[in-house]
């Protein structure tokens, strides 16, 4: 006892001896009133807009809004702790969250705090959650390609690294499985990976870091929530401090890839404050800076130029719509900002076609640019086609009488359709998906049946696993098709189609026998 | 030099309407009396009126502020009041009130033209705020210090409280400049805490009972 008082004791004498006295100098003002996430403040007369300002108890706030005789601050944190006459203090700082390789596999709330109960988020380094995007010099093309893994997206909607491409569609189409996929398919690729749940459910939250985990994506993956129960002004910087924690490692030379879960909640939030704020509504009652709020966030995604290290920043946005209207104002916004869409449609979905992708209004403005060689050959045109073939397909739904070309472009669609549907949580290797598809498009389906398109392209994929690896080994490694490879690919589809008849007559053979 | 009084400062409740108003009509009044050559009469007239009498007859307070008094009722009690015993600048000032009906916001117009009048004069309103009192001489030697060091004129009010334990805080206009007690400890407790945690984070901590 008597060691460990002497050892309070030095620590404290250590502490006194090093303790400079200096006047705290701090400019104040006093909390007038207080509610829904936002006070105003009387005083704090020196105070730059997005200042971070100080509440007793350590609560945080930003100064929103700057009137004549107040301030408007928004309060991340407990705004039921702030009461009236409450002194503020600014801190001359902006609002920074932790970033490096501390926060990954972590889940945290927008301000880095964590909530996975794993103890602090132990960094020297924090980046300000607001900071401008990389400018005109500072960018280069996108070019490399961020495989998703899914099949219908790294075909026909390519998405690039440094990319924004904006995942839309109604409630319940897959969109946050088409972000949990692509995350979970950056597993080796050394790609940083950001979840951002902003407005959801918590237990929806559970369900998508509970999916991570069990698939070892959480090793390179940072969520950050803020639930549906959280007060607007956290909502609405979750995907502010996301993109923060995901540029340190753009600018660091990485590779960074960052899901917002979604932004028409945040947008909904937005909306909140400024409303409380007294900012005059305009459209659908969100504030004029709503498209600036949106613009502002995707822009910060870039490709570094090779100066800058060379560092990726790829954004997948989630757009919720209510009734497929994409004419409302959030989506157009986003759309508009976005290099390129991917539309899911509710009919699709429940027809089946799982990524319910509408493959004529899905884009990706990057495009073939983004795409391996190989992937470019096998895939080109494959969109259009699929298009086409849906138009085709309503037309002859009306029982019209076909000719052959005509329903052999119909047979040939259904089989692509059948061939682009994939489970979730089953990202594939680029090299698979360029072998099934190149079956596809090369009409080497066109004599399966459409139900048994599926197990078709699993038994060709490890038909070439075990008995043709080089051939695998050829395509991964060049990136490309070339003409030889597409020799071996066209003889190995030949002999796994005789294999499989012979195995299949045989079964049938059997069968016959026992009978 | 004032003696210390009771913060005069309340920022605790703050009508910032009643503010914004106030400030619109202490600046016409400042600058009538200006033109008067009579700043100084008027506001000390107003000052007055707003500190010493009106606090001294609550029901008056009550009258100048309730709508239900005519303006022409209120100006006639002005009239009868202060005629003769105030400046006419000051009489005409809250003339203009009572027929806008803004008597009731007397005390804020009054602050506010203080405020107005102290910055045209260059000078600033600042609190110090101390312990236990200060003699006369010391309080002069801490104004004079803290103009020096701030290069701009003061208008001390003197305010004790215990709570700082010891030490001096001065507040100019939103600014506070803290040399108390009680925040060097909470900033010494704070670093403490700090340091600790740190050190329990990076597996540094030593303390075995």
């Amino acid at each position: 006892m008597a060691q460990l008082t002497d050892e309070i004791a030095s620590v404290l004498r250590e502490e006194i001896v090093r303790y400079k006295s200096g006047i705290d100098v701090r400019e104040v003002g006093r909390v007038l009133e207080v509610g829904d996430g936002i006070a105003r403040v009387w005083g704090l007369s020196g105070v730059m807009a997005g200042e971070m300002v100080e509440f007793p108890n350590g609560i945080t706030g930003l100064a929103f809004n700057l009137e004549e005789n107040s301030v408007g601050v928004i309060i991340l944190g407990d705004y039921l702790k702030v009461t009236e006459g409450d002194e503020v203090k600014s801190t001359g700082r902006l609002l920074s969250v932790p970033v490096g390789d501390a926060v990954i596999g972590r889940v945290l709330d927008p301000l880095g705090n964590p909530l996975d109960g794993k103890g602090p988020v132990v960094t020297e380094l924090r980046r300000p959650v607001e900071t401008l995007a990389p400018g005109v010099a500072e960018r280069s093309p996108v070019r490399e390609p961020m495989q998703t893994g899914i099949k219908a997206v790294d075909a026909m909607t390519p998405i690039g690294r440094g990319q924004r491409e904006l995942i839309i569609g109604d409630r319940k189409t897959g969109k946050t499985a088409i972000g949990i996929d692509a995350i979970i398919n950056q597993k080796n690729s050394g790609v940083k990976c950001f979840y951002v749940a902003v407005g959801q459910k918590d237990s929806s939250v559970a369900v998508a870091i509970d999916t991570l985990r069990k698939y070892g994506a959480m090793d390179y993956t940072t969520v950050i929530v803020s639930g549906a129960s959280t007060a607007a002004p956290l909502q609405y910087i979750a995907p502010y401090s996301g993109t923060a924690m995901a540029e340190h490692f753009m600018y660091n030379g990485q590779h960074a890839l960052i899901v917002y879960d979604d932004l028409s909640k945040q947008a909904t939030a937005y909306r909140q404050l400024s409303l409380l704020m007294r900012r005059p509504p305009g459209r659908e009652a969100y504030p004029g800076d709503v498209f600036y709020a949106h613009s502002r966030l995707l822009e910060r995604s870039a490709k570094l130029s090779k100066e800058l290290g060379g560092g990726s920043l790829t954004s997948l946005p989630i757009i919720e719509t209510l009734e497929g209207e994409v004419s409302a104002y959030i989506p157009t916004n986003v759309i508009s900002i976005t290099d390129g869409q991917i539309y899911l449609q509710p009919d699709l979905f429940f027809a089946g076609q799982r990524p319910a992708m509408n493959a004529g209004i899905s884009v990706s403005r990057v495009g073939g640019a983004a795409q391996t060689k190989a992937m470019k050959k096998v895939a080109g045109g494959l969109r259009l086609d699929l298009a086409s073939f849906r138009e085709l397909e309503a037309f002859a739904q009306l029982g019209t009488d076909l000719d052959a070309a005509t329903q052999q472009r119909l047979d040939r669609g259904y089989r692509m359709v059948e061939l682009l549907k994939q489970g979730q949580f089953a990202p594939m290797d680029t090299v698979d998906q360029v072998l099934s598809i190149y079956a596809g498009t090369r009409g080497h389906l066109d004599d399966v049946k459409r139900d048994e398109v599926a197990d078709w392209e699993k038994g060709f994929l490890t038909f070439v696993r075990d008995q043709v690896p080089e051939l695998r080994k050829r395509i991964d490694e060049s990136k490309e098709l070339d003409a030889e490879s597409e020799r071996q690919l066209e003889a190995a589809i030949a002999e796994f189609k005789r294999q499989r008849a012979a195995k299949t007559g045989g079964e049938a053979k059997q069968f016959a026998g026992a009978r | 030099m004032p003696a210390a009084t009771t913060a005069t400062t309340d920022t605790t409740h703050v009508d910032i309407a009643a503010d914004r108003v106030a400030k619109i009509y202490a600046q016409a009044i400042v600058d009538a009396a200006d033109a008067a050559g009579q700043r100084r009469e008027v506001l000390a007239d107003l000052g007055m009126l707003a500190r010493d009498v009106l606090p001294q007859v609550p029901e008056a307070e009550a009258v100048f502020a309730s709508p239900k008094v005519s303006p022409e009722a209120k100006a006639a009690m002005i009239d009868r009041i202060a005629k003769d015993r105030l400046q006419p600048t000051t009489l005409h000032s809250l003339h203009v009130l009572a027929r806008h009906g803004r008597l009731g916001i007397l005390a804020a117009v009054v602050a506010a033209a203080e405020r107005l009048a102290d910055e045209r004069d260059g000078k600033r309103q600042a609190v110090f705020t101390t312990a236990v009192p200060l003699a006369a001489a010391e309080q002069e030697r801490i104004v004079g210090e803290t103009q020096k060091a701030l290069s701009v004129a003061l208008v001390a009010t003197f305010v004790v409280d215990p709570a700082i334990i010891g030490g001096l805080v001065v507040r100019v206009g939103d600014t506070i400049y803290d040399q108390s007690v009680a925040t060097s400890l909470a900033r010494l407790g704070g670093r403490l805490q700090e340091r600790n945690i740190h050190a329990i984070q990076n597996g540094e901590y030593s303390w075995h009972s």
